[in-house]
């Protein structure tokens, strides 16, 4: 406010040896408050933290510990490994089917409102709710899949029950839900390739499988590294629809980082919890950096 | 010929998605209206009875009335920190875009890095504790605004540099101090993306579930994803009011995205492809 | 009564220079131009009156204040932009009157004002509509609109004419031009059309590389060119140069000759070149006259016979090639030889400096 304020009369102002900005430096100060103070402040101390035994009372410092804890523990060592699976799994899918889904509704189809729609509204809903409804559909007897498989004369496997398929059957649900955004951010990117490279195409005679492998996938690069790298990170960081369906079970089955995160800290393992998620930092550090260079090489980012 | 490929093609994807992407929610609905014994069967069948307002009767007062609580709390949640989102979001990238300092790659930086960085949970709990505003609607809304700031800065960024810079310097010619220019000129223009922000961090911190699990625990200050949760956990057979509790906080998604589709679509893939 | 003064005016981003200190006194009431080509500054430096740009060094006085640290609402000027910059979400009437609204001035004043504004200009009609509603040439009505409400000491206009059509462009032009007669205030006008500079200026300011190269009114400037960049820059087409010796002396006569031209001669009083000076001769194309005894004689390349006047491309011997405008149509061929002549009066030296060796 003060900076506004005091602008005051030219008499004053004269004295003034530089004059105000008017894009002020204080605009930044609120969001800095907030972001600083509930963001960077406890991750700055999580690195410390992360080197305790803590109690959130006291703690004590244990060097490496908790970290060497992280590499012992087999579950600990399963969390790590399918993290770095669902999110590998789920960013590819999305990829795939989005751009499927979205090369088809840039065509001619029919319906293509209706269509886009029903694909976009999982993303709204609950992920909760989400993974709720389908614990009940995967239900290994009673789950409406495997009866429909059944009529079928097919026997559905334990989705969430077998420990081979539990992470993967999340996955799908989280490509389930999240394929819509996926399609939508194609959407953008296909409708932006101006028409003159298809006329060309066709010109040069090129079929409707050249013209996808050789102008569209080309050109529609920039969305496409911007879904990997989006589902990317939200893959690894994945909680809520992991703990809503199998809550990392069965046993360790289809624990990440995040939901070890959580019972580490159910169990009052703070230090422990607190290193898992500078694990998880330094995972995505090591795989996103070096994912989003490679995605972006070459490639004016405008 | 290429007009019955297109309706044979349309007809088979409507068909497919039908399955795929409708009949969940159709499911979630029949077992809304059945009644507990039904329900508990969990097939894909009509209901026997219309059940559905005393499920909804059911799922309200339980618990004390948790349901209305948790409707109160999660819409404060998300229109306060929705509201300050807005409000700091545009500012930050509104000079940020503007004003080129020594300061813009670090702020740029942090930007990027709360995109990605996954907040540290316990210790951000120890901080809350300290600030006495853990478990509180006040400490939610804070945390809220400060994991969604990125997200947001980067869309009013993106924005904020279409907006012919010679408006500010006319308005500062006619005599607006910088809080004019900004709310009386900049602010305005912003409107698109000011709608897209709010529907889509709107949606997000409605169906937030991780962050209220962790920093705001007690039932007297539940959000609605939070009682889907308790709910399932005592009801553990009681699958019409499960999926009543669904269909419930799937109303206020459904409303945004009704009134709201164009921008939410729009907003996201801007925001995504330009970003 | 706002006059400037403009005192060793410089402004650097951070080590590049590009107002080199520019010293300028501007009286009430005048009607000045900045021109230049693009780059030389004069956006910069009406940027800095304005108070839209810091000034890094020297004073900057508007009426008889020092207002290097005043905000531009503070400074008595108002602005119209090459863009129009008006506000899309705000009708005409808004537009005009935002600065006013701003300035807290009540309502009855502040519709008087705009609807007075709106008559001058001629756009009472359009006051309801918002911007994207209005042609080119209707915006930038509005733009001059917004600033005629201001009631400014100093009017600052940054190329307001170059997003408009050529016919337009001349209206507008007589329009401001009326404007500055009918409000008796002070008008900087920045432009890089000289014909626009030389219709409009009581004083015309000739930049370039940041540092002011002339000023005088227009006549000045294009029958005393102080240096090579200003006589190349005023008139159209452009002055034909050759690099000359001065050959002979007799009286107040200068006979220069070079590889292309001998003995053209120049009237210039005694004593400011002597016999073996390096010099440039400038001459303009419409000075040039056909004559069969004339000193400058070349190849005819391109004519275009226009009627009233024939304007030809002329071959030197060395390759250098010259423009003539010869009055009514002259039926020359292409590849003959052509000799013309030039008035001593009219004809301009410049020295190895490129300064002008100034004939009076």
């Amino acid at each position: 406010m003060s900076a506004s304020t005091m602008a005051g009369s030219p008499n004053r102002a004269e004295t003034r040896a530089i004059k105000r900005s008017p894009y002020p430096g204080w605009f930044f100060t609120p969001a800095a408050i907030i972001y600083s103070v509930l963001f960077l402040v406890p991750t700055f101390a999580s690195l410390y933290f992360s080197l305790t035994r803590w109690t959130l009372f006291d703690s004590e410092f244990i060097g490496l510990e908790n970290f060497a804890q992280f590499l012992r523990e087999p579950f600990l060592i399963k969390g790590l490994i399918n993290t770095v699976i669902y999110a590998a799994v789920t960013s590819g899918l999305k990829v795939v089917v989005g751009l499927l889904l979205a090369v088809m509704l840039t065509s001619q189809i029919v319906g293509r409102g209706y269509l886009r729609s029903v694909i976009f509204f999982p993303v709204l809903v609950s992920t909760v709710g989400v993974g709720i409804t389908f614990t009940v559909l995967m239900h290994p007897t009673q789950g409406m899949i495997n009866e429909t498989l059944a009529l079928f004369g097919i026997a559905g496997p334990g989705w969430l029950t077998d420990p081979n398929l539990a992470l993967y059957s999340v996955a799908l649900v989280d490509v389930w839900k999240g394929v819509g955004l996926a399609t939508v951010i194609y959407i953008a990117g296909l409708v932006a390739i101006p028409q003159d490279y298809y006329e060309a195409a066709r010109i040069d005679g090129a079929t409707p499988w050249q013209n996808f492998w050789y102008v569209t996938l080309p050109l529609c690069r920039p969305a496409t590294s911007t879904v990997i790298t989006l589902s990317f990170i939200g893959g690894l960081r994945t909680f809520d629809l992991i703990w809503a369906m199998t809550k990392g079970g069965p046993g360790f089955a289809s624990d990440t980082i995040a939901s070890v995160i959580y019972k580490q800290y159910q169990a009052g393992f703070y230090g422990l919890s607190t290193a898992g998620n500078v694990v998880l930092f330094i995972l995505i550090a090591l795989l996103v950096v070096p994912l989003t260079m490679f995605l972006n090489r070459k490639q004016g980012h405008e | 010929m290429k007009k019955r490929t297109s309706i044979l093609g349309g007809a088979a994807a409507i068909a497919a998605t039908f399955v795929v992407f409708v009949i969940p929610f159709i499911f979630i609905i029949l077992m809304a209206f059945k009644d507990r014994q039904q329900s508990a069967l969990r097939d894909f069948s009509l209901p026997t009875g219309f059940h559905f307002w005393e499920n909804v009767v059911e799922v309200v007062k339980t618990r004390n009335w948790m349901m209305i609580t948790a409707f109160i709390n999660s819409s404060i949640i998300t229109v306060v920190s929705v509201t300050l989102l807005v409000i700091f979001a545009a500012m930050v990238g509104y000079v940020l875009a503007r004003r080129k300092t020594r300061w813009n790659g670090l702020i740029e930086f942090l930007v990027l890095a709360g995109l990605m960085v996954p907040p540290a949970v316990v210790p951000t709990i120890w901080l809350l504790q300290g600030l006495q505003l853990f478990g509180t609607l006040h400490g939610m809304i804070l945390i809220e605004v400060a994991y969604n700031l990125p997200f947001s800065i980067i869309l009013y960024r993106a924005f904020v540099a279409t907006i012919p810079r010679d408006l500010d310097e006319a308005a500062i010619i006619d005599g607006a101090r910088p809080l004019d220019v900004f709310f009386r000129i900049v602010l305005p223009l912003l409107w698109p993306v000011t709608v897209t922000n709010i529907v889509v961090q709107s949606v997000g911190i409605f169906n937030d579930f991780t962050n209220p699990l962790y920093y705001l625990p007690g039932n007297a200050n539940a959000t609605v994803q939070l009682t889907l949760y308790n709910f399932q956990s005592q009801f553990s057979t009681a699958y019409n009011l499960l999926f009543t509790n669904i269909l419930l906080i799937t109303i206020p998604p459904l409303l945004v995205f009704m009134f709201f589709n164009r921008q939410i679509v729009a907003g996201m893939t801007a925001g995504a492809v330009k970003g | 009564m706002a006059g400037l003064e403009l005192r060793q005016l410089r402004k650097s981003y951070g080590k590049v220079e590009v107002i080199k200190g520019v010293d300028l006194t501007i009286e009430h009431g005048e009607f000045v131009v900045f021109v230049g080509p693009s780059g030389c500054g004069k956006s910069t430096l009406l940027r800095m009156i304005a108070g839209l740009e810091d000034i890094t060094g020297g004073e900057l006085v508007i009426g008889d204040k020092v207002v290097n640290a005043v905000e531009p609402r503070d400074r008595g000027i108002a602005m119209v932009f090459q863009s129009y910059a008006l506000y899309p979400h705000m009708t005409v009437y808004d537009n005009v009157g935002f600065g006013l609204k701003l300035a807290r001035t009540p309502k009855e004043v502040r519709d008087q004002k705009i609807r007075e504004a709106a008559r001058i200009l001629q756009m009472e009609h359009l006051l309801d509509r918002k911007p994207s509603q209005l042609s080119g040439g209707q915006r930038q009505r509005v733009a001059i609109g917004r600033a005629i409400v201001r009631q400014p000491e100093v009017f600052l206009f940054d190329e307001p004419l170059s997003n408009l059509d050529a016919a337009l462009r001349v209206d507008m032009r007589m329009e401001i031009s009326k404007l500055h007669s009918e409000l008796d205030a002070t008008m900087i006008y920045v432009t890089h059309d000289q014909v626009e500079a030389m219709t409009l200026a009581d004083k015309i300011v000739v930049l370039d590389g940041g540092v002011v190269q002339q000023v005088g009114s227009p006549i000045e400037l294009y029958k005393h060119p102080a240096n090579l960049f200003v006589a190349g820059f005023i008139g159209s087409p452009k002055m034909n140069f050759v690099e000359v010796n001065a050959d002979k002396i007799v009286g107040e006569t200068v006979h220069v000759s070079g590889p292309d031209v001998v003995g053209v001669p120049v009237a210039l009083p005694a004593g400011k070149v002597h016999p073996g000076d390096k010099l440039t001769l400038g001459v303009r194309p419409h000075d040039l006259v056909v004559a069969p005894s004339g000193a400058i004689v070349g190849r005819v390349g391109l004519v275009e016979r226009l009627g009233n006047e024939t304007i030809v491309n002329l071959e030197l011997p060395s390759g250098a090639s010259w423009l003539a405008v010869l009055d009514g149509d002259q039926a020359l061929k292409r590849g003959e030889s052509l000799a013309l002549d030039v008035d001593p009066a009219k004809a301009l030296l410049f020295d190895a400096n490129g300064l002008a060796v100034a004939a009076g």
